[in-house]
């Protein structure tokens, strides 16, 4: 009797061992991937605020002596010519990022919808060729659409851009939205038919605030998936006054040397959007993934 | 209120017929069951009423409308969900006044009405609640405070205690049938529970496979099924049903088993199983009219005991009979055995003869 008992004691305690182990492990493993991730962040800050002469110091200056926003005023100067391209690309981001997360709202909502409540002739293949372009990477279309583009005229605006991301945000969004419907009773909308509203009602009363969580979701990705796009940008847009943030910033500052503190301080503002969003809307987008992907 | 009227409605999905040519009255009041095991099509077919599925063909009538192809908030009709279907993201308040805003109730108007329904069905302390905090009871009671805060001219309620444990299920049966004489409500009932339909309902609709087998009042469906299926279905422990043949020897009827025992029949019965096309004749009986003998008397059969089940009142005998398993009830104080052998004695008044071939109860004229 004994003997068991001890054995199965200790069988635990190794069993312990090993869990706090593998805790420990994972507990490294996530700190030095914060640090990969937040390291160049934190450079990119703390270069920001340096002076020219400063960032290209060495050995580094851990913490500048003279901590400066000059590099931040110069951007955001619009009397400046630097300031003025400056604005204007962050315009032109916001402006495309911000259609396309609209439409793709527009779209991936009734489109998800459909999807995932009514039966029609070629359902199954429509789903899955929205899938299947997920399984290319982007760059292969990038050929291929820019002659599109130029046949139809689009090239050097931010239409092109704008139809692009949405193919490229479109399906995962659907896909992230059917989901969320496919978890949403039925029975709900048809209580909502009975007790007098129309189909339609039903959906934006009832369905859709349910499917908020989906929808923030859809669009924080659409908004993000656009805001950092570089590739298609760089290639469709050529006319300076045209050009988003990442490829204005690349250009802009590889045409002016090297000043690495307004590099930092302009690649600092555009993740800003991008991080604020993120942490205002995280709940719900944490949700989405989770919601929309298991069944209860 | 209103009467309903179905006639000849088909739904068919593909080429799967759900719903199949089924015709049936509900009257002004009335609490009609739609009964019948998993699949058979009720749910389909109160969908079909409330206009949530379109029709394939045939007529429903809800009063005076013949309402096909009317939308399901002109129909004017309420339902009770199986599972609720309470709007998650509202509080209980909202969720009983949805209704009344969706028809554009002055807002005074709602308000009394909501605390009014919520008055009588006990709740007004949870009116600010979210339906997530409510028991399943009180879930259940928020539905049909919802359905009922309208008036509507028919109730629908499909399986709407089928989520409940058996007490609160047996609680919420008598509040509802109190419901419907209060309100001398029209109300569709689906229920695969044949007690609640029995104990609730004025008429009772018994489906199979998409067909409606029997339409009548409990008293009649249990004492006079239609055929194999109402009979097996309807009553608990089911009615046992044995297949047998008819002879006929020295000028009297019998029913005769591949066992070579073979049983007299009553005047009547002969008349019953001599009209039948086929010598195969299925005998039904109920447990409560077989009586159990430890010895032979005139007119009983051999059986042998498979199991025995006390319940306190009663206690439950399984024999087997000509291949098929006869529930027997006897009094507590009687005490058989497995594998005891036992005679059993059929009432003549109160037995049930189908024809072996198409499954209908045989008539006498
Ligand atoms: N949208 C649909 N498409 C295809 N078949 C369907 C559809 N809805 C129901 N059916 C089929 O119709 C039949 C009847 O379904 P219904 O839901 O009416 O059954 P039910 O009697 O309510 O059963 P339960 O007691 O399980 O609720 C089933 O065989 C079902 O598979
Ligand atoms: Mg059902």
């Amino acid at each position: 009797m004994s003997t068991i008992a001890e054995a199965t004691a200790r069988g635990q305690t190794r069993r312990r061992m090993r869990i706090d182990g593998w805790r420990w492990a994972g507990r490294i493993f996530l700190l030095f991937m914060l640090l990969y991730t937040a390291v160049p962040m934190i450079w990119m800050l703390i270069t920001s605020i340096k002076s020219g002469f400063a960032a290209t110091q060495f050995p580094p200056q851990w913490w500048p002596d003279e901590p400066t926003l000059a590099s931040y005023q110069k951007l955001l100067d619009p009397q400046n010519s630097v300031g003025q391209d400056f604005l204007r690309f962050f315009w032109n981001s916001l402006f495309v990022s911000t259609v396309t997360t609209i439409l793709s709202v527009i779209v991936a909502v009734p489109a998800a919808y459909a999807f995932s409540r009514f039966t029609f002739p070629g359902r199954n293949f429509l789903f899955f060729a929205v899938l299947l372009r997920n399984m290319f990477p982007a760059v292969i279309f990038l050929v291929p659409l820019f002659i599109l583009m130029r046949a139809i005229g689009l090239v050097n605006t931010h239409g092109s851009l704008i139809l692009t991301y949405l193919t490229f945000g479109l399906p995962l969004a659907i896909w992230l939205l059917k989901g969320f419907y496919d978890n949403i009773p039925v029975q709900l909308e048809q209580a909502a038919r009975i007790d007098g509203a129309t189909r339609f009602q039903a959906f934006i009363m009832i369905v859709m605030p349910l499917s908020t969580p989906g929808i923030i979701a859809t669009a924080i990705y659409s908004f993000i998936g656009a805001w950092n796009e570089y590739i298609y940008a760089y290639t469709f847009l050529s006319k300076n006054e045209q050009l988003t943030l990442p490829v204005g910033i690349q250009r802009f500052f590889s045409e002016n040397t090297t000043d690495f503190p307004g590099l930092m301080a302009a690649s600092f503002m555009m993740s800003v959007p991008v991080v604020v969003l993120f942490l205002v809307l995280q709940r719900y987008f944490v949700r989405a993934l989770t919601e929309g992907a298991v069944k209860h | 209120m209103a009467h309903v009227v179905l006639k000849d409605l088909v739904k068919t999905y593909g080429s799967f017929k759900a719903v199949n040519d089924v015709s049936l009255t509900v009257n002004d009041g009335e609490f009609v069951a739609l009964v019948g095991p998993s699949g058979c099509g009720k749910t389909t077919t109160l969908n079909l009423v409330a206009g949530l599925t379109s029709i394939t063909s045939g007529d429903i009538v809800i009063g005076d409308r013949v309402v096909n192809d009317l939308d399901p908030k002109d129909r004017d009709i309420a339902m009770v969900f199986q599972n609720y279907a309470l709007y998650p993201q509202k509080s209980v308040y909202m969720n009983l006044a949805f209704p009344l805003q969706m028809r554009k109730l002055p807002r005074d108007e709602i308000d009394k009405k909501v605390k009014e329904a919520a008055r009588v069905l006990d709740m007004t302390h949870l009116l600010e609640r979210k339906p997530r905090e409510l028991s399943g009871g009180q879930q259940q009671r928020v539905a049909l405070g919802r359905a009922l805060v309208r008036d509507p001219a028919v109730f629908l309620m499909d399986e709407p205690l089928s989520n409940l444990d058996a007490k609160l299920r047996v609680q919420m049966r008598s509040e509802i049938k109190r419901f419907h004489q209060d309100l001398k409500a029209t109300i569709i009932y689906v229920t695969h529970d044949q007690l609640e339909a029995v104990t609730m309902a004025d008429k009772m609709a018994v489906m199979n496979g998409g067909f409606l087998q029997q339409y009548d009042s409990p008293a009649q469906v249990f004492a006079h099924p239609v055929n194999m299926f109402v009979a097996s279905f309807i009553g608990s422990p089911a009615m046992s049903l044995i297949p047998l043949e008819t002879s006929t020897a020295n000028g009297g009827t019998a029913l005769t088993s591949a066992e070579g025992w073979s049983l007299g029949l009553s005047p009547r019965n002969v008349q019953k199983v001599t009209k039948a096309a086929t010598k195969k004749v299925v005998l039904g009986a109920r447990h409560s009219t077989i009586k159990l003998h430890k010895s032979a008397v005139p007119g009983s059969i051999p059986a042998k005991v498979y199991t025995v089940e006390p319940t306190g009142d009663v206690t439950f005998v399984q024999a087997f009979l000509s291949g098929a398993i006869v529930n027997v009830s006897v009094p507590p104080n009687i005490a058989v055995a497995p594998d005891e052998r036992i005679w059993l004695e059929f009432d003549q008044e109160r037995m049930h003869l189908f024809d072996g071939e198409t499954e209908m109860a045989l008539e006498a004229d």
